[in-house]
């Protein structure tokens, strides 16, 4: 907060006012507008293609932030998110699905809500589980124990275990009238943005408000020097454990999402390349930084997006036009491409992670307040 | 055996007591067979030469290190098992001889850790930021900044990134972290090292200050190789020379002291006052 610069002239009176997010009436503004336009404008303007690109974007805002708390905040390394956003999409679904709920619950909408909460502590659990060993080792270790949790979950759980569990297994549709919530029966495309938001807003309000008292300060303390945290009182194993059960919770909600927005639970959207994936989004976007989540998840999903629509017309599109020509070796060539843009889709990928740490090493955040600061400062930059 | 941390001492009585403590790290023998004893409102000082042990001493003290052998007792009561972040809610600070603050955080928020054992808000209310939280971050803000960022004259810095301070800053936003803790006993690692001549001056005024304000009255251990300091300072001076207890006792005897004179002779340059 204390980082952007007031315009000049404008003094805090009030500690309160030092504290708070919005400090400025034209920030309040602003901050509105940008409501209005989520709320509003998006649901109303975009078709269901493009509320479908919100919902993944949605999901993976609420990834890269459980990411951000533990890599960007708590300092501690991770590269294994993916299997707590596997395990709140398996549960949820697999609750709803197969557990024997009386009918009234389904009816009344009760059913889906306990299913998302008990997915989310359990995946906040679960993550807590792989994140032991965070009390004993540091860095690059803990980087293969996060590791072991996705394969832990991926191969041994989802793979095999899965089929033995229920007789929907691993692979499974969610029926469309089971998705209630209380009254409100989430089944368009629209309906699940709106969750999207909610779920989003939340976690993010949360987060950004853990960040700002005493655990989220705890964290970063952590992060910075855990010695002295130690010295200072902070009781450093539980923090940390802390961090972990918050960011596997909140994967829990993405879980949900996933599921939700595809209508069905597919293994296959969990590989391991998601945990790289998320950590890459908040390289992009700047470590240590809720805007970096936003903007890092933003970029990433629109890039990605744009990709596909790119090889799509490439292998679609122009080949017809060129079939019509007559050129019937080219066309068979470019529609090969759709296959190869799985490989396509990681190497950008990679590009950008590396031009990102080459050419903007603290991220597309550090850039924004950059500029933010120049203009709240203009024309006077002193 | 749970020490409270209400336990009032008056002026005087033993806070903080070692008893026959031993650290060897492999063959290197740290510590063998240190006595200490702390009194309430004193600044007791150890010196010795570099390699001494000093550090190692701070270090088991605040339960950093644990030692081989050898009693560490806190008003009055044995402390060997807690870690250090059960001793700091006893009410044991410090600062290090390299300065360890949280480089990322703004100088505030560096403060705001050491008062982490004074603040209440869990996962809960701090996810909320309402009535409690929001509350209890102006109180300690207010607190902050009328005690130690006013005493220690750090206004101007206040909300700039910590790492990004000159050393002695650092030095200072360290000592205001230890402080902001509110602890009966402070353990001062080296504090004047590396600063320059104001510096030095100010950061000893500060120590003084701090040990005999009556808003503070902080117990302070101080390690430090400046003699001059050290001779004003103290109320008590211990001479470690590797690992071994050469003298305890008012500076006035430490510098009569044969021993002493004798394990600096030809260091004179070394150990000199900068004054
Ligand atoms: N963690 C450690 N591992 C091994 N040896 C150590 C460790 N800490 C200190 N020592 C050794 O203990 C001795 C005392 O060190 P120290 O207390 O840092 O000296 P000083 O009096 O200068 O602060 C030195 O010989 C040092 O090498
Ligand atoms: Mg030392």
């Amino acid at each position: 907060m204390s980082s952007t610069f007031l315009p000049c002239g404008k003094y805090h009176e009030k500690y309160s006012q030092d504290h708070s997010w919005w400090q400025t009436t034209f920030i309040k503004g602003k901050m509105i507008a940008l409501f209005a336009v989520v709320l509003i404008l998006i649901p109303n303007v975009a078709n269901d293609y493009w509320l479908s690109i919100f919902n993944i974007l949605g999901y993976t805002i609420l990834g890269a932030l459980g990411v951000q708390l533990l890599i960007g905040y708590c300092g501690q390394l991770t590269l294994g998110h993916g299997a707590f956003i596997a395990i709140g999409a398996y549960i949820s679904s697999t609750l709803l699905v197969a557990f024997p709920w009386p009918q009234s619950f389904h009816d009344m909408g009760i059913a889906y809500p306990i299913s998302i909460v008990i997915a989310c502590i359990a995946s906040g659990f679960w993550s807590v589980l792989f994140g032991l060993p965070s009390a004993r080792v540091k860095g690059f270790y803990l980087i293969l124990t996060t590791m072991a949790a996705h394969f832990i979950t991926y191969k041994f759980i989802l793979e095999q275990c899965a089929v033995s569990f229920t007789e929907k297994g691993n692979n499974f549709s969610i029926p469309y009238n089971h998705t209630k919530l209380g009254p409100w029966l989430v089944d368009s495309i629209s309906d699940v943005y709106y969750l999207m938001i909610i779920f989003v807003v939340i976690s993010t309000v949360i987060l950004a408000n853990l960040i700002r008292s005493r655990v989220g300060r705890a964290w970063i303390a952590i992060r910075d020097n855990d010695i002295s945290a130690e010295v200072m009182g902070i009781n450093i194993v539980k923090y940390k454990l802390l961090a972990f059960f918050v960011a596997g919770f909140i994967a829990g909600l993405a879980g949900v999402l996933v599921v939700i927005n595809a209508h069905m639970f597919n293994i296959e959207y969990f590989e391991w390349f998601l945990s790289l994936w998320l950590v890459g989004i908040i390289l992009i976007g700047g470590v240590g930084s809720i805007h970096g989540v936003i903007f890092g998840s933003i970029f990433m999903v629109i890039v990605m997006e744009l990709l596909q629509t790119g090889v799509d017309y490439l292998s679609y599109d122009i080949p017809e036009l060129l079939q019509q020509y007559q050129w019937h070796y080219l066309a068979a060539k470019l529609t090969n491409l759709s296959t190869a843009f799985n490989y396509i889709r990681e190497s950008v990928f990679g590009l950008l992670i590396c031009v990102f740490l080459i050419f903007e090493p603290h991220g597309m955040a550090y850039r924004w307040q950059q500029i933010k600061n120049y203009f709240n400062l203009w024309p006077f930059s002193y | 055996m749970v020490v409270s941390k209400k336990t009032e001492l008056k002026e005087g009585d033993v806070l903080l007591k070692l008893e026959d403590v031993h650290m060897f790290f492999g063959k290197v023998c740290a510590l063998s067979g240190v006595n200490l004893e702390i009194r309430k409102g004193e600044i007791h000082s150890v010196i010795g030469p570099n390699g001494a042990g000093k550090t190692v001493m701070m270090n088991i003290i605040n339960g950093l290190y644990r030692p081989q052998r050898g009693e560490v007792f806190y008003k009055g009561e044995k402390i060997n098992h807690l870690k250090p972040y059960k001793r700091s809610e006893l009410g044991i600070s410090r600062t290090f001889q390299k300065v360890e603050v949280f480089g990322g955080l703004s100088v505030l928020d560096n403060i705001r850790l050491g008062r982490h054992i004074h603040y209440r808000s869990g996962i809960f209310s701090g996810s909320c930021y309402l009535g409690k939280t929001k509350k209890e971050e102006i109180e300690h803000r207010k607190f902050i900044e009328e005690e130690i960022i006013d005493l220690l004259e750090i206004e101007h810095i206040r909300h700039k990134p910590t790492g990004m301070l000159p050393y002695g800053l650092q030095k200072r936003v360290e000592l205001g972290r230890a402080l902001a803790m509110e602890p009966e006993l402070l353990i001062l690692d080296e504090p004047l090292a590396g600063l320059n001549l104001e510096e030095v001056e100010d950061m000893a005024r500060f120590i003084l200050d701090i040990n005999e304000e009556e808003r503070w009255k902080v117990t302070c251990l101080l390690v430090e190789h400046d003699m001059g300091v050290v001779m004003d300072l103290s109320d008590r001076v211990l001479v470690l020379n590797f690992g071994n207890t050469i003298t305890d006792d008012t500076p006035e005897a430490v510098q009569k002291n044969q021993d002493v004179v004798n394990a600096y002779l030809g260091e004179e340059d070394l150990y000199s006052t900068r004054r």
